[in-house]
């Protein structure tokens, strides 16, 4: 039983070891990985770079042409419109389009998703919205709705359920076929957006609905999918030219948008597109949709036109953290590292990385030789100490600490 | 016999119980005071947008998170303490009982009062919730405080494993290893995050119940 409480002390020192030395080494050498910023320009049709250099900030071209920042922000006019505007240097039009202001600002939008959004723990309850409750501002609900076996509206002030409410709201979406209950339910639940549009719902066997409350009463409209597709993440928009309710991703990698009034799902032409593992950024302009990709150590641009097809694309990469110096003195210092959080996550978990490259087996082979010398010089037997040359060999450094801080020596 | 090793725990740790029971129902109740007040300044549909869609955390108000540890640490020092002076443990040691035994019987009758405390303020956290929010909210704040409570266990076996150790040098690295492990317990995050990493710290902070076997072998042998 000793025995037994040594070993268990063992291990959640490794365990403990395993989470806060990588994180001092990393918090002690890791330097920054700082990605260009990338932006297609309709004037020059190609790609603007902005990159971070030491001595301030590159602006290029692919080209290799070198731009003040005067001349780079001319380039991308719909980006920096205020500024465009304000030293007078706006062209009149581009591309044979006259430039409004107006128009300009109309087809504008900016849209962010990062893994972050997805790996998240939701609490399962959405304020409805009254649509068209003719106020110019829309007003905070007084309850709020989950959809488990039913839908169920609960006032928030006294904690009880509208059953009204819910019977109502619960009998439309039958009837429309929804199968309760719901997998996601997606929406802008703000009060700080130009309408409402309600929430796009998944059902328990993967059927889309959009739903929103018009004038007390539900309004209920079943999308029509092609088989098999399903969707990991729906972020829905609220973008000035209300050409779509929402980017919709879907189960294998690839983006739509959902029209709006029409309910038509279009796709992007761009394959692999995952915010389970990449930060998207999409902006929209009056021409081209800018798809940013942006990987730990790649950043992917892809461009489309207003009409969803596909312009011109350009990608870059760099050394990942594991290639540089300290990436690969990492390596031959530690087997692997646990963390408790990670950026690309809401989640609190053991987060565990084993290292792919082997380097650290041989600093475990010298740590198990430095514990035979310990064992020689201590006088024990060698046999009741193999299971911690086992457990140095297996997790290097952190259970060399580990079975020495617990020592052995009581038990030969 | 063991009805008198029991009382003489229960006469080491109880006004430093009685005071951590008061400490944890004063923490809970320093929350719900201040939910109370903020139902009353605030409309109740935007109070649960708060803490629906901006991270707000009812449940972080005070110095409710670190309590079970506080509770922990303190019960640990009042209960094993006592023994290292003059080495008053070997005394128990020379009971007719089993060394081990009476260790265990010592470890799980602190964990059982820790456990006792910790579900007063559990049982008055959660019904003075049931109050004021829905069930999914409170489950998410349930999960959010579970490893709280399981930080109070941890850091009372692993402080009972310090102070029972005989040698100072491993004293000090006993507590090098507590803090490396304690605060995995305690890392901020949203409400509900810690929902994947519970079934792992439960199990740790069980297997952890019997450590003090550990200290207690090399206190009994006189290691020096």
């Amino acid at each position: 039983m000793v025995k037994i409480s040594r070993y268990i002390l063992v291990i959640i020192a490794v365990v403990g070891f395993a989470i806060t030395l990588p994180k001092l080494y990393w918090m002690a050498f890791s330097t920054p990985n700082r990605a260009p910023f990338i932006m297609y320009s309709c004037i020059e049709n190609d790609f603007m770079i902005q990159r971070s250099v030491e001595d301030g900030l590159l602006r290029e071209d692919t080209r290799g042409n070198e731009y003040t920042r005067e001349q780079y922000e001319e380039k991308l006019p719909f980006l920096y419109v205020r500024q465009l505007l304000m030293s007078n240097t706006m062209p009149d039009s581009i591309n044979g389009i006259e430039m409004d202001t107006h128009e300009i600002s109309m087809h504008r939008s900016t849209f962010r998703v990062q893994p972050k959004d997805l790996k998240t723990p939701a609490v399962k309850l959405y304020p409805l919205f009254e649509a068209e409750s003719g106020r110019a501002a829309l007003e905070m609900p007084e309850d709020y709705f989950r959809i488990s076996w039913r839908m169920e509206f609960v006032n928030a002030k006294t904690n009880k359920v509208n059953e009204e409410k819910s019977r109502l709201f619960s009998a439309a979406l039958y009837n429309d076929g929804f199968e309760f209950p719901a997998k996601s339910i997606n929406g802008l639940p703000t009060t700080r957006k130009s309408c409402d549009e309600g929430y796009l719902i998944i059902d328990s066997k993967d059927q889309l609905f959009h739903l929103k409350m018009i004038q007390a009463e539900p309004y209920v409209e079943k999308v029509k999918l092609p088989e098999n597709l399903k969707f990991k993440y729906i972020s829905c928009v609220d973008f000035r030219d209300k050409k779509y309710y929402a980017y919709l991703f879907s189960t294998d990698n690839e983006m739509y948008v959902l029209t709006q009034d029409e309910y038509e799902l279009k796709k992007f032409p761009i394959a692999n597109l995952d915010p389970e593992k990449d930060v998207i950024r999409i902006y929209g302009d009056l021409f081209n949709y800018d798809v940013i990709v942006n990987g730990d150590h790649f950043v992917n641009v892809y461009v489309l036109d207003a009409n969803y097809n596909f312009v011109d694309e350009y990608k870059e990469s760099w050394p990942a953290p594991m290639e540089k110096t300290e990436g690969k003195v990492f390596q031959a210092l530690f087997p692997g590292q646990i963390s408790m959080t990670n950026p690309d996550s809401n989640f609190v978990k053991f987060f565990t990385k084993i290292n792919t490259s082997f380097y650290w087996i041989a600093l475990s082979i010298l740590l198990i030789v430095a514990q035979f010398i310990i064992v020689r010089k201590r006088q024990a037997t060698l046999s009741k100490n193999i299971l911690d040359f086992i457990v140095i060999g297996i997790s290097g450094i952190f259970g060399f600490l580990a079975v020495n801080i617990f020592p052995n020596k009581f038990f030969d | 016999m063991w009805k008198s090793v029991i009382y003489k725990e229960w006469l080491k740790i109880r006004w430093f119980a009685i005071v951590f029971a008061g400490l944890g129902i004063l923490a809970v109740g320093n929350i719900f005071l201040r939910v109370q007040h903020d139902f009353t300044f605030n409309d109740a549909n935007n109070y649960w947008y708060f803490i629906l869609f901006q991270g707000f955390q009812y449940f972080g108000y005070g110095f409710f998170k670190f309590v079970p540890v506080i509770g922990g640490l303190g019960l640990a020092v009042t209960q094993y303490f006592p023994e290292t002076v003059n080495k008053r443990i070997k005394l128990t040691f020379h009971l007719p009982l089993k060394e081990n035994n009476v260790l265990f019987m010592m470890m799980f009758f602190g964990a059982f009062c820790l456990f006792a405390i910790d579900a007063i303020m559990f049982v008055l956290f959660t019904s003075l919730s049931l109050l004021y929010f829905p069930l999914e909210m409170i489950s998410a704040s349930l999960v959010s405080t579970a490893p709280w409570f399981l930080s109070g266990f941890v850091s009372y076996f692993l402080v009972a494993l310090v102070v029972l150790e005989p040698v100072w040098k491993y004293r000090f690295l006993y507590a090098l290893v507590a803090a490396t492990f304690v605060p995995i317990f305690l890392e901020s995050a949203v409400s509900g995050a810690y929902a994947p990493a519970l079934p792992l710290l439960i199990l740790f902070a069980v297997v952890l119940s019997i450590s003090l076997l550990f200290s207690g072998y090399r206190f009994r042998k006189g290691e020096m």
